[in-house]
């Protein structure tokens, strides 16, 4: 079992979605600081991935400053020191940007897609 | 793990590998595919020395695959789709009898395996389905933890449980120093997931070599909106491939795709009529399926 839940779908790599899934998780709460993270021969195999992918995400997830490696128990979760909430909405800016001016073209009210947001 | 230079082999009039070149580095899962008759099972078969090659060298783990005897056969595990096994056997005899070969046979693991797989050992192995059999046939070749794995079209006609738990059971063998699993197939589907490279065999020549992350940041599916009555220039870039027309849409597979501003700054260049654009990344399935139909074209 994973503690993150993840439906590998094709298209974009396999190391990509799994970043996707491992953040999403980190955002709900789903998974939170201080968790243990599954090994990369647990991800391999729940996944079926091949080890050398699983490695891979394991050490973007290590560079990204979400795991933190602990003798003896194996990877755990950390979050990261996050710069204030301004610069972090400022990074995301554009997209919603993108976004508002795509829903208007689709003549989408903002609160229908708020809540198409929500359900993602 | 593996080195192929110029291999060459030929069965009376057919020429089944031709100067075939190809390196399966240590620690990956390579993916061998080509469609049927590509000359697959015949480079597997002489890597392992069943075959001998007419000319060129493999060599296998450091030595030439021409001197392998039973010292490297203990360290390399090797499934194919049409094997011989001792179909009078029961699966428990099966094992007793494979055990004494190898000295590095894990018993714990075998069990752990047998388990996995949920085999029954007092069955004759001419009685076990096909999944079941090939099943029985990867354990006898996991048990012993080799250092190579050389699988030759081993999903096919397995059920989707059974190809999961054999995938499975190959993951088991991770641990292991330096492992690496060489799989051949014909349908790029069944080892999508699980390759770190994708080797595409072609007219029994080597085709392609690419990690499967690189092979996906090039390749994009395109779709550019023409203005009514628009016609798609007849003289695309090279690199954009299967160019198709229906309506106002023309699609193509974009073969070196860089970055959108690049390819956005190519399509006014190509088609300075386009209205608009989308670009969407390709499984590896789509991609494969977008290189076979251009080498077939090319043999035309």
């Amino acid at each position: 079992m994973l503690p993150f839940s993840i439906q590998l779908q094709d298209g974009s790599p396999v190391s990509d979605q799994i970043l996707g899934a491992v953040r999403k998780a980190l955002l709900t709460g789903q998974m939170r600081a201080g968790d243990a993270f599954p090994s990369v021969r647990t991800l391999s195999q729940e996944l079926r991935i091949s080890p050398t992918t699983a490695h891979k995400v394991v050490l973007l997830l290590k560079d990204a400053g979400w795991l933190n490696s602990r003798p003896g128990i194996g990877m755990v979760v950390t979050v990261p020191d996050q710069p204030d909430l301004a610069e972090r909405l400022a990074q995301i800016t554009p997209e919603c940007r993108a976004l508002l001016k795509e829903a208007a073209d689709l003549n989408l009210t903002l609160n229908q897609v708020i809540q198409h947001l929500k359900s993602l | 793990m593996i080195t192929i230079t110029d291999l060459h082999k030929r069965f009376r009039k057919t020429e089944a590998v031709s100067g075939l070149s190809l390196e399966v580095p240590e620690g990956q899962v390579t993916a061998f595919l080509g469609p049927n008759g590509a000359g697959k099972s015949t480079t597997i078969k002489c890597l392992l020395n069943l075959h001998r090659p007419d000319s060129g060298t493999i060599e296998v783990m450091g030595g030439d695959s021409r001197k392998l005897g039973p010292a490297q056969f203990t360290q390399i595990g090797y499934v194919s789709e049409n094997m011989e096994l001792p179909l009078w056997m029961t699966v428990k005899q099966f094992f007793n009898y494979c055990r004494p070969l190898y000295p590095n046979w894990d018993l714990g693991f075998e069990k752990q395996l047998l388990t996995q797989f949920d085999l029954p050992t007092g069955t004759k192995l001419k009685d076990l389905s096909r999944g079941m059999r090939m099943k029985a046939a990867l354990l006898s070749s996991l048990a012993y933890r080799p250092k190579l794995v050389v699988l030759d079209e081993p999903f096919s006609g397995l059920d989707p449980l059974v190809r999961d738990e054999f995938i499975r059971g190959l993951l088991e063998l991770t641990e292991q120093e330096g492992w690496t699993v060489f799989v051949s197939s014909h349908d790029i589907e069944e080892v999508q997931r699980l390759a770190d490279r994708v080797a595409i065999i072609n007219r029994g020549k080597l085709a392609l070599d690419e990690t499967s992350d690189s092979l996906q940041a090039r390749f994009r599916a395109i779709e550019v909106v023409l203005p009514d009555d628009g016609r798609a220039p007849v003289n695309l870039p090279t690199d954009w491939l299967h160019a198709e027309q229906a309506g106002r849409t023309l699609r193509f597979t974009a073969s070196r795709f860089a970055n959108e501003e690049s390819l956005a700054a190519a399509l006014r260049g190509a088609i300075p009529t386009a209205t608009h654009h989308e670009v969407r990344p390709m499984s590896l399935r789509e991609i494969f399926v977008a290189l076979a139909r251009a080498y077939r074209l090319e043999g035309k």
